[in-house]
């Protein structure tokens, strides 16, 4: 039974950061309806600003988010100004593949400047854990999870109690009626996909204590972000984090139970079996 | 389709077109007694790969609009099934590549009655999500595929027919006359899909699936002998590619990156057309194969921009090689941005433009 908490504790606490990661998505996928699939390599580039961060001026990684946030913020600004606006009204599959040049050249570019080596970030607490009712609680893991709650709290403020806020949500519920309006839904977007961004990257800063960091990483977690935003329904804020937690527990009970090896098979098929029998998600469609 | 239809398209081309394309494939077929240097076969044989990976998905993605992002499945399923039975059961890769494309028909079927379920980009979601599956599968089956140790081919039994030995695949030269075999089959099926009843059927889906729908097409049935198709053809290539390369390993034949290549050799070239993906692999294998052999990077210490002792340029010598990935990103976003209809489509407007 000590084997079930534990690793539902531990799947709670990476899936916080993957609710992260899924509401980024979403947010994107719900303003535009265009399927970031340069997500998981602007997490992989907010992974490597903690790094460089972190070896160059020493900054705590979870101190650095500080910085992290609005950088990314600015970085997914321009990639909307300067390359998602040209193709809003474009073919779906010309969409997807932007993102995915997109996604490549930041690869490419990470691997030009650090090469594909595995970076490691250590610091005092990596390895460190903490006791509670005889479960232990990975420290970093703990840190994260928190973080990622207070930040989940204040995007919820934003989108429901501010005046861009509920543009952002007008915007995505219609666009054109939104318009009418008078919502500046250009700039929407630009804010939506800057918002998205640096989500994603604060994940990355999250996570950078406890993964490897190298440039490929970011298949890895554009993939997870499809499977978690599917599985909430494409564009709902609340489906992502309820799919983030969903998805870190499914994985930490498929490593234990099954064996690590399987554990991303456990979750594409699930991701499968939502696509086909559920394809709207737990939370219906684009209500955010 | 039948001789007298072929006959008339025949005579439809201009002498021009027809010498124009004898002389391409005399030029094909007599390269290698000319050129000695492996190298520049290398190349060649490359130059086949892509267009083999391109104009198959060209079938599926191009014709009937269906954008596969998980083509590896079937590349990979080639792959391995060919150098499987060679290793373990020493099965001649002639004989295993067909068993390979069989094998690939199954997993289709399945993919197909999975995907077709779903369309825009739910469809290239679970296209990825199969692919990533049986990547997964193919690590995680240590007693049937050897994991991530991958498989190494120790010796390539010579093709026989009868008692007189045709080829020993000692050289490169009998892997460029299979590649240019197996190009110009794939180049034959396009032709021949683009002017059948079939292919008709494919480009009535792609452009519009309702509409097509209610026009008596079964949607689910010609989606899958499309697929059918395409992956049978990707299985071709992905064996040849085992065969050729003699090692494999789940992250060089089944991961996310060569589905995406195979969708950029379509995309850059011009997706929908006979020789955009021709046109792809001539753009994109001599950019990568420059920048992973550090030429671009000589070819800027020669402007004298950067000389090579200085930092960047010990820099660019070191780093460039590793990124020749980097190019397929480059030119992916300036053919969307700029040429949506790929190179060969820009390359006609511009042409139709010079005629005015």
């Amino acid at each position: 039974m000590i084997i079930f908490f534990q690793s539902l504790i531990s799947g709670i606490l990476v899936g916080g950061v993957y609710a992260l990661i899924g509401i980024g998505l979403t947010i994107i996928f719900g303003v535009m309806r265009i399927i970031n699939f340069a997500h998981g390599d602007i997490l992989m580039v907010g992974m490597y600003l903690t790094y460089g961060l972190f070896t160059l001026l020493g900054i705590d990684p979870f101190l650095s988010i500080l910085i992290t946030i609005p950088l990314m913020f600015l970085y997914g600004g321009f990639l909307q100004k300067v390359f998602i606006n040209r193709v809003l009204n474009a073919l779906p599959q010309n969409q997807i593949l932007l993102t995915i040049g997109l996604g490549l050249i930041m690869s490419n570019t990470m691997m030009l400047i650090y090469t594909s080596d595995y970076k490691i970030l250590t610091t005092p607490y990596s390895s460190s854990s903490l006791k509670i009712l005889g479960l232990s609680i990975s420290e970093p893991l703990a840190i994260s999870f928190v973080i990622t709650a207070v930040i989940t709290a204040m995007l919820y403020w934003f989108l429901m109690k501010t005046d861009t806020g509920q543009a952002i949500r007008a915007t995505a519920q219609n666009r054109e009626a939104a318009q009418l309006m008078g919502i500046n839904v250009k700039r929407m977007s630009i804010i939506a996909f800057g918002l998205g961004a640096s989500l994603a990257g604060t994940a990355g800063a999250l996570i950078s204590p406890t993964y490897y960091i190298f440039p490929q990483i970011g298949s890895t977690f554009t993939l997870k972000a499809f499977v978690i935003t599917v599985l909430g329904g494409m564009g709902s804020v609340v489906g992502a984090t309820l799919g983030g937690i969903i998805i870190g527990v499914a994985e930490s009970m498929g490593a234990v139970y099954i064996s690590s090896g399987w554990k991303d098979v456990v979750v594409f098929v699930l991701f499968l079996l939502v696509l086909l029998f559920k394809p709207s998600g737990l939370m219906g469609k684009t209500r955010m | 389709m039948n001789m007298k239809i072929f006959l008339a398209n025949i005579a439809g081309y201009s002498p021009v077109k027809i010498l124009l394309t004898i002389a391409v494939l005399a030029f094909l077929f007599l390269f290698p007694h000319f050129v000695e240097n492996p190298y520049a076969l290398h190349i060649m044989i490359l130059l086949f790969l892509s267009t083999i990976m391109g104009e198959s998905w060209n079938i599926l993605g191009g014709y009937t609009g269906q954008y596969s992002v998980g083509h590896a499945a079937y590349f990979g399923t080639g792959a391995y099934i060919t150098m499987m039975l060679m290793q373990y059961r020493q099965v001649p890769p002639w004989y295993g590549v067909w068993a390979g494309a069989a094998v690939v028909v199954v997993v289709a079927l399945v993919i197909g009655s999975i995907c077709f379920r779903l369309r825009g980009p739910y469809f290239v979601l679970a296209s990825i999500a199969v692919a990533e599956i049986m990547r997964l599968s193919a690590l995680n089956l240590k007693d049937i595929t050897n994991g991530a140790e991958g498989i190494l081919a120790t010796e390539i039994p010579p093709l026989k027919i009868g008692a007189t030995v045709v080829t020993d695949f000692l050289s490169k030269v009998p892997f460029y006359y299979t590649g240019l075999t197996f190009a110009l089959l794939t180049i034959a099926v396009t032709y021949l899909v683009q002017h059948s009843k079939l292919g008709y059927y494919f480009q009535a889906i792609r452009e519009d699936q309702d509409a097509a729908h209610s026009l008596g097409i079964n949607l689910s049935l010609y989606k899958n002998i499309s697929l059918v198709i395409s992956a049978i053809l990707t299985s071709l290539a992905g064996s040849f590619y085992a065969v050729y390369i003699g090692f494999i390993d789940p992250s060089t034949v089944f991961p996310l990156d060569i589905s995406v290549q195979i969708v950029l050799i379509c995309i850059i070239g011009g997706i929908g057309t006979i020789f955009g993906p021709v046109i792809g692999a001539l753009v994109l294998v001599p950019l990568s194969e420059a920048l992973r052999s550090n030429m671009i990077a000589e070819a800027i210490f020669k402007t004298g921009m950067v000389t090579e002792e200085s930092g960047p340029g010990q820099f660019l010598k070191e780093n460039l090689a590793h990124a020749h990935a980097l190019i397929y990103g480059i030119l992916v976003v300036i053919v969307i941005l700029f040429m949506p209809d790929g190179v060969l489509g820009f390359m006609k407007k511009l042409l139709a433009k010079r005629m005015k």
